[in-house]
């Protein structure tokens, strides 16, 4: 009998099921830490000290639970789609290795920021700075992702001589700066307006109204959205003029699920907008991250079958067949756990700060 | 040698090894001081001792720094595999991918899902669901240091796999993750770790004994300590022979590069038996320029016999040995650290035999203070010294005996390499110095600032914040509640 078939299927269906479940660890990702990465952008225009030691505080108990979904999707990314993993971070680097510096800058602050004296200031710029880098390069690491990246078998060192340099995989074979375009720049900015929109509707929800701090996130929050709507009709408009997987998508016979669902975003846009000007903050978050969800989902269907366009499809990049059964059975089990404790974790920390609640010793 | 050292691949070696030096700093006493903040914990619950409880906030406050750090570094390890070493990560990927991926939702995201609670939770949730958030970042920590221990014992000793495909792939699970390096290698390095925290919080303790600063109460912390490490330091030595005794059975190279050991035979055929104490390898990797030598020790250790052979480098083809000189010296370093902290828990117990282990007659003599506060270091030395043999040890091969370093490094230009390298090596000071500045600054400020523990659920006025973060108003504590908006 001839199983082969029968494996090749599973392969499919596992990795079609990790690739979702790797687009919902970004989502997490993006959702949460984007929130928490967009007030400190917000931090960069306090006036004081004080100030950022309360926005910090605000985010004390979990924006580390927050950060792990990244390395959660990055351990994903590992252990199902191990030739993206090895490929991409190549072609990443510089990106990558600035949004990385960027992340330790804000943990490092976040330790710090408590404990100093004198270099208060220091540790409180850091964690603006490293706020504003890490969703800016992320973005811009998104981008190129988009755009794919060349990939070459055999010699990997072809320029020394005599001995055979030929690795057993297919790897990244551009330069440095290959991920450098407009667009990788334009979806970086792209992400700081999202991420600097999800601070505010969150300062918004955390603070006192009539406090200071709540105050200003809600002039900025109405600016932001009117960036954020800006940004996603010049983010569309360009990707459908360069990337024809996409454009062949949106226009073709299914074109109405598309329209539908731009429809559906923007009453969750709307919605965010009219409870924020009404001043119901918490609601108007949830309605904030509803369009996150909704353009992922959206990028993440446009990608199909391509987990990297133009580079790897999800089932070329995927685990062979046994791995990726192991991988399951050890690890689906976990994801519903892991969301239920990260709940509990905000749940706990739930309610509404001050300016006056700086981030107290712990 | 020289094609396979080429500048490229030499620099990623060198950038991998400064992110593991310097991301190992952290992560043991995470691991091990989670565990001695539970028993802690516990004292305090079972005994209502306030003691235990001012002690573990004061323990916990090094312990959080500490945390962040080993965060920190550790994402930028995650990331340099890929961004490294592309080609080793594509073709790992079946068995290494995986495991890395197990540790990352079964023990990474566990531990930070209860650590936030472990620190901010105090008089936020009940004393039982504080404890128990404790006891999870315990367990999620050591089962974190098993997973990195299965993925790095594997590259040692890559059971259960086949090269297919330029892929790894896997034909038996169970082989692979017990691979003969992983049996002993990873309770070596558990063991490291809670040796670890025990001598910093040894250390710590003798170091407020030596200033006369709350005296008493770090003496009631050095006693049980000390009896942990009676126990402790023993098992580590043990361990570590069974290691030693692994790596000569799996791989040869790297135990005769551990020992210097360059000739399996002598020039009259007999087996060379000697242990070298010092040695000089010469340029050309084929023998020692200069040695001091006991014979029969080494046939002793590695055979248990009188005069039983031991591989020597001579049996290997000069481009599959690894240098000598780290692996040699570094060894026994990490042995000498072994057995002088062994040494330094006899004399600890040995004091608290003759009725001596109190804060007065300590301070009277002061030299086992010190010794003990010097020792707080020592482990730290001894965890670098040990990877260090591991690593070097196994070289030319990422994967022993199946791929090569060169096969499976990125292929950057040496500028990238250079730059990536200078911006680590920068970052990472930062975080150290950083993390020893506040270090010094929690153990200055000891533990008289700590409030007792019956204030843990006494909020004060609106709007201040105390001790376990901000907290809010009781009026927004439901902000989702419609009827209250």
């Amino acid at each position: 009998m001839d199983f082969t078939h029968d494996i090749v299927r599973i392969t499919s269906a596992l990795s079609t099921w990790w690739w979702i479940l790797l687009g919902l660890m970004f989502l997490f990702y993006i959702a949460l830490d984007g929130a928490d990465l967009g007030a400190g952008i917000f931090a960069l225009f306090s006036k004081d000290e004080d100030e950022r030691g309360a926005i910090m505080a605000s985010m004390a108990g979990f924006w580390d639970g927050n950060e792990t979904w990244l390395v959660v999707a990055g351990g994903v990314l590992f252990g199902a789609f191990p030739l993206v993993y090895g490929s991409a971070f190549n072609y990443l680097m510089i990106p990558l290795m600035i949004a990385l510096w960027a992340i330790i800058m804000r943990a490092v602050a976040f330790e710090f920021h408590v404990h100093a004296r004198s270099s208060r200031k220091v540790w409180g710029w850091f964690f603006a700075i490293g706020s504003l880098l890490a969703p800016f390069f992320a973005g811009v690491a998104l981008g190129a992702s988009l755009q794919g990246f060349p990939m070459q078998n055999g010699l990997a060192m072809a320029h020394i001589a005599g001995r055979d340099y030929s690795t057993p995989v297919m790897h990244f074979s551009g330069n440095a700066l290959t991920w450098l375009t407009p667009f990788s720049i334009w979806t970086g900015v792209g992400a700081v307006i999202a991420a600097g929109l999800a601070g505010g509707l969150y300062l918004c929800a955390r603070f006192v109204p009539g406090d200071v701090i709540h105050e200003r996130a809600k002039g900025w929050t109405s600016l932001f959205s009117f960036l954020a709507l800006a940004a996603i009709v010049v983010t569309l408009v360009w990707s459908y003029a360069i990337f024809p997987w996409a454009a062949a998508k949106w226009t073709g016979s299914n074109w109405w699920v598309w329209a539908a669902w731009m429809i559906i975003v923007l009453f969750f846009a709307f919605k965010s907008m009219s409870n924020h000007s009404a001043g119901h903050d918490f609601v108007a978050l949830l309605w904030g991250e509803g369009v996150v969800a909704l353009l992922w989902a959206a990028m993440w269907a446009t990608m199909f079958p391509y987990i990297v366009p133009g580079t790897w499809t999800i089932d070329a990049a995927a685990n062979p067949a046994n791995s990726l059964a192991v991988f399951t059975l050890f690890m689906t089990g976990f994801v519903p756990i892991m969301i239920m404790y990260n709940w509990y974790q905000i749940w706990v920390f739930r309610g509404r700060f001050t300016k006056k609640s700086i981030y107290a010793a712990h | 040698m020289i094609i396979e050292n080429s500048l490229p691949v030499l620099l990623s070696r060198l950038d991998f090894a400064w992110i593991t030096t310097m991301h190992i700093l952290w992560t043991p006493m995470t691991i091990g001081m989670s565990w001695l903040l539970f028993f802690l914990e516990v004292a305090w619950l079972r005994s209502g001792d306030e003691r235990w409880y001012k002690l573990n906030r004061f323990f916990e406050k090094i312990f959080i720094i500490n945390f962040g750090a080993g965060v920190a570094t550790g994402v930028t390890m995650e990331m340099a595999f890929g961004i490294l070493y592309g080609p080793f990560s594509q073709a790992v990927g079946p068995f290494f991918g995986n495991i890395l991926g197990f540790e990352t939702i079964t023990a990474f995201m566990y531990e930070a899902g209860f650590i936030g609670l472990m620190v901010f939770g105090w008089g936020k949730v009940s004393k039982g669901m504080h404890l128990f958030a404790t006891f999870n970042v315990g367990l999620s920590s050591s089962l974190s240091a098993m997973w990195i221990l299965v993925a790095n014992s594997w590259m040692q000793t890559p059971n259960g796999v086949v090269l297919k495909d330029g892929l790894f792939q896997v034909e038996n699970w169970w082989h692979a993750i017990l691979n003969d390096n992983f049996v002993w290698g990873f309770p070596h390095m558990w063991v490291a770790t809670v040796e670890l925290s025990l001598f910093v919080m040894a250390g710590v303790s003798a170091w407020f004994i030596l200033k006369n600063r709350n005296a008493d109460l770090f003496t009631k912390m050095l006693k049980p300590t000390l009896l942990a490490l009676l126990i402790v330091t023993p098992i580590q030595i043990f361990i570590g022979d069974s290691v030693g005794k692994d790596v000569a059975d799996t791989q040869p190279t790297s135990l005769a590069a551990m020992e210097g050991h360059y000739h399996t035979y002598l020039p009259d055929g007999k087996p060379n038996t000697s242990w070298n104490l010092i040695a000089i390898p010469n340029a050309n990797n084929d023998g020692n320029l200069f040695q001091i030598s006991i014979p029969h020790v080494l046939s002793l250790l590695e055979t248990h016999t009188w005069d039983g052979a031991v591989k020597g480098m001579d049996q290997f083809a000069p481009e599959d040995r690894p240098d000598v000189w780290v692996p040699f010296y570094a060894f026994r370093v990490m042995v000498a650290i072994g057995f002088f902290l062994f040494f330094v828990a006899l004399w600890g117990n040995w004091l608290r035999l003759r009725g001596k282990l109190n804060a007065e007659s300590l301070r009277k003599s002061p030299w086992f203070l010190r010794a003990v506060v010097f020792s707080a270091f020592l482990p730290y030395l001894a965890i670098w010294t040990g990877w260090w043999v591991r690593e070097i040890g196994r070289q030319p091969w990422v994967v022993y005996g199946l791929m090569r370093t060169y096969q499976g490094v990125s292929h950057m230009s040496v500028a990238q390499e250079v730059i990536w390298f200078l911006g680590y090596i920068l970052f990472e000071l930062l975080v150290w110095a950083g993390a020893w500045y506040f270090f010094a600054r929690v153990i200055a400020k000891g533990v008289d600032g700590i409030a007792p523990s019956n204030q843990l659920f006494h909020h004060g006025e609106e709007g201040d914040a105390h001790a376990g973060g901000g907290h809010a108003q009781a009026s927004f504590a439901k902000p989702m509640l419609k009827a209250e908006r």
